[in-house]
């Protein structure tokens, strides 16, 4: 556990001196807020354009949770699987390429304790990343009353949303690791990842006109698919299972990957 | 301390080392001699535990490298052919980083860091960024490193490389310090440190062991009759010069300035 901590704290440490993190942060940030107002301009207008008479129960319906906070989750989704390649790249790629990698192989540590620390040094860059996009819901309470007067904001809704951005961020995080540690340069090591990842979230486009179960098949691989439930409000076991198992697999790999170079 | 049996290390169709046998006493410090690939840094790498051996076993304190990598592990402090330091970090950031990875006890690990320091000389750049630091004060941070803990056997590769002669001089005199209470092997392309700190030769010639012994077994081997004082360089350049030839090149120009340091 002590080998665990001081590796995360030296990846962190490491994360917050050098500018990577700061711009996928700043990245994170500005699309965000982009959409963030685009969101909310939309609702203003739908909002004054409808007529009060046959638009009344419609606007009964509609809340700021679905229509603002729910839209912002999911563009900011495809933000996770951008950013994410260039944030977990040099975990390990850069070791190599350091030849600090050395240092890492030949101290009393196991690959299992290098992968755990790595592993959460990324998470909790993950998580900060996911704080900033936390802000605008909160920004909007501020602003916005409900019908009673109370929250106009529908807090559960959020919390399960950033839940799921949250898991998706773990996936991402632990498949990026895992390509890390293949490669020595940082470069192909973010683009493949990158690769995988944005096949993963788009992979419904390819079966967009096929139906039965070629189309079940892309959407229960895809990674989007499995995020909405999240943004809706629902935490559902098949998409907790299809995200944790993704973290798994790129652990265990990553720690084989790792055990490898042992015996090479 | 340290006992090779029939070590092999096969790259593809490249032999690195072929069957080599040594063992070092506890307390011994050996010197490596070898021309350029000759398989120095291999066999280090091999007794370090960052890559295995093909064939045959090297033990360290009594624990193979292979089956118990931990145990060894803990009992080596390791300075690898380039030193492992991270360019963004600060020594005393990474050096407590390293501090950590050995898990030495956190009470004792400021105190630790500044003794590493000062054995290595690098209590000024302690707090400077890695990256900025010239090739010799970077090798000393990673030499550092591998002090750290005090471990029983250190394994150096090519410890003076791009230090100023004074500062070799502080290694030497770093390393005479510690022989005695730690085991140590060192690896170098400069004789005279060899015959200065060293008490046994381990010469390796393309992956084979060419002679181990001490300088006098290696003076009354090769030059049989000649009287040489250890203040006297030349005599091992002839020696080492005998033992890797062909090629006849091998021979490593070191200039006499060296020596007088």
């Amino acid at each position: 556990m002590r080998s665990v901590l001081a590796i995360a704290k030296k990846e962190l440490n490491i994360y917050f001196t050098t500018p990577i993190a700061y711009v996928a942060f700043m990245v994170m940030a500005f699309f965000a807020a982009q959409f963030f107002i685009g969101s909310v301009e939309g609702y203003r207008n739908f909002v004054t354009r409808i007529s009060p008479y046959e638009g009344q129960q419609m606007l009964e319906r509609l809340n700021l949770t679905d229509v603002v906070v729910t839209r912002l989750f999911a563009s900011v989704g495809v933000f996770i699987v951008i950013s994410a390649p260039f944030l977990s790249m040099r975990l390990l790629a850069e070791e190599k390429r350091a030849r600090t990698f050395e240092l890492l192989m030949t101290s009393p540590v196991r690959p299992v304790e290098i992968v755990a620390g790595k592993y959460l040094a990324a998470l909790v860059v993950m998580a900060v990343s996911i704080g900033i996009v936390a802000v605008f819901p909160v920004i909007l309470s501020f602003f916005a009353k409900g019908m009673k007067g109370g929250s106009a904001i529908d807090w559960q809704t959020v919390g399960t949303g950033l839940l799921g951005l949250f898991l998706l961020g773990a996936m991402c995080m632990a498949v990026g690791l895992f390509v890390s540690s293949l490669t020595e340069s940082v470069i192909v090591a973010a683009l493949v990842s990158l690769i995988v990842l944005l096949a993963l979230w788009v992979v419904t486009i390819f079966t967009l006109g096929a139906e039965g179960p070629m189309k079940d098949l892309a959407s229960g691989m895809s990674a989007s698919e499995h995020l909405m439930p999240f943004l809706q409000g629902r935490i559902e076991l098949k998409d907790v299972v299809y995200y944790l198992s993704f973290v798994v697999l790129g652990l265990w790999l990553t720690d084989r990957a790792i055990e490898g170079h042992r015996w090479a | 301390m340290i006992e090779v049996s029939h070590l092999t290390k096969r790259f593809r169709d490249r032999v690195a080392v072929q069957d080599l046998s040594f063992t070092v006493q506890k307390g011994e410090v050996i010197g490596f001699l070898g021309p350029n690939g000759a398989g120095k840094t291999t066999t280090m790498r091999v007794l370090a535990g960052f890559i295995p051996a093909t064939s045959g076993t090297a033990k360290v304190a009594g624990f193979d490298v292979f089956e118990d990598p931990r145990e060894v592990k803990r009992r080596i402090g390791y300075l690898p052919e380039y030193p492992p330091v991270y360019a963004d970090m600060t020594p005393r950031a990474y050096l407590a980083f390293c501090a950590g990875l050995k898990k030495l006890p956190r009470g004792r690990v400021r105190g630790e860091i500044e003794r590493v320091a000062h054995l290595a000389r690098i209590e000024d750049v302690l707090d400077r960024v890695t990256g900025n630091l010239s090739k010799g004060y970077r090798q000393r941070v990673g030499l550092a490193q591998a002090l750290l803990g005090d471990p029983e056997v250190l394994i150096l590769d090519e410890p003076t490389v791009g230090l100023d002669p004074l500062q070799i001089r502080e290694v030497r005199d770093l390393v005479k310090g510690l022989a005695g209470k730690h085991t140590i092997i060192l690896s170098t392309h400069i004789l005279p440190e060899v015959a200065m700190t060293c008490q046994k030769v381990l010469v390796i010639n393309e992956g084979k062991l060419v002679d181990f012994d001490t300088l006098d077994g290696l003076i009354a081997k090769h030059l049989p009759g000649r009287r040489v004082t250890l203040d006297d360089i030349a005599f091992l350049e002839e020696i080492y010069s005998k033992l890797v030839s062909p090629p006849p090149a091998a021979l490593p120009a070191e200039p006499p300035a060296a020596a007088a340091s």
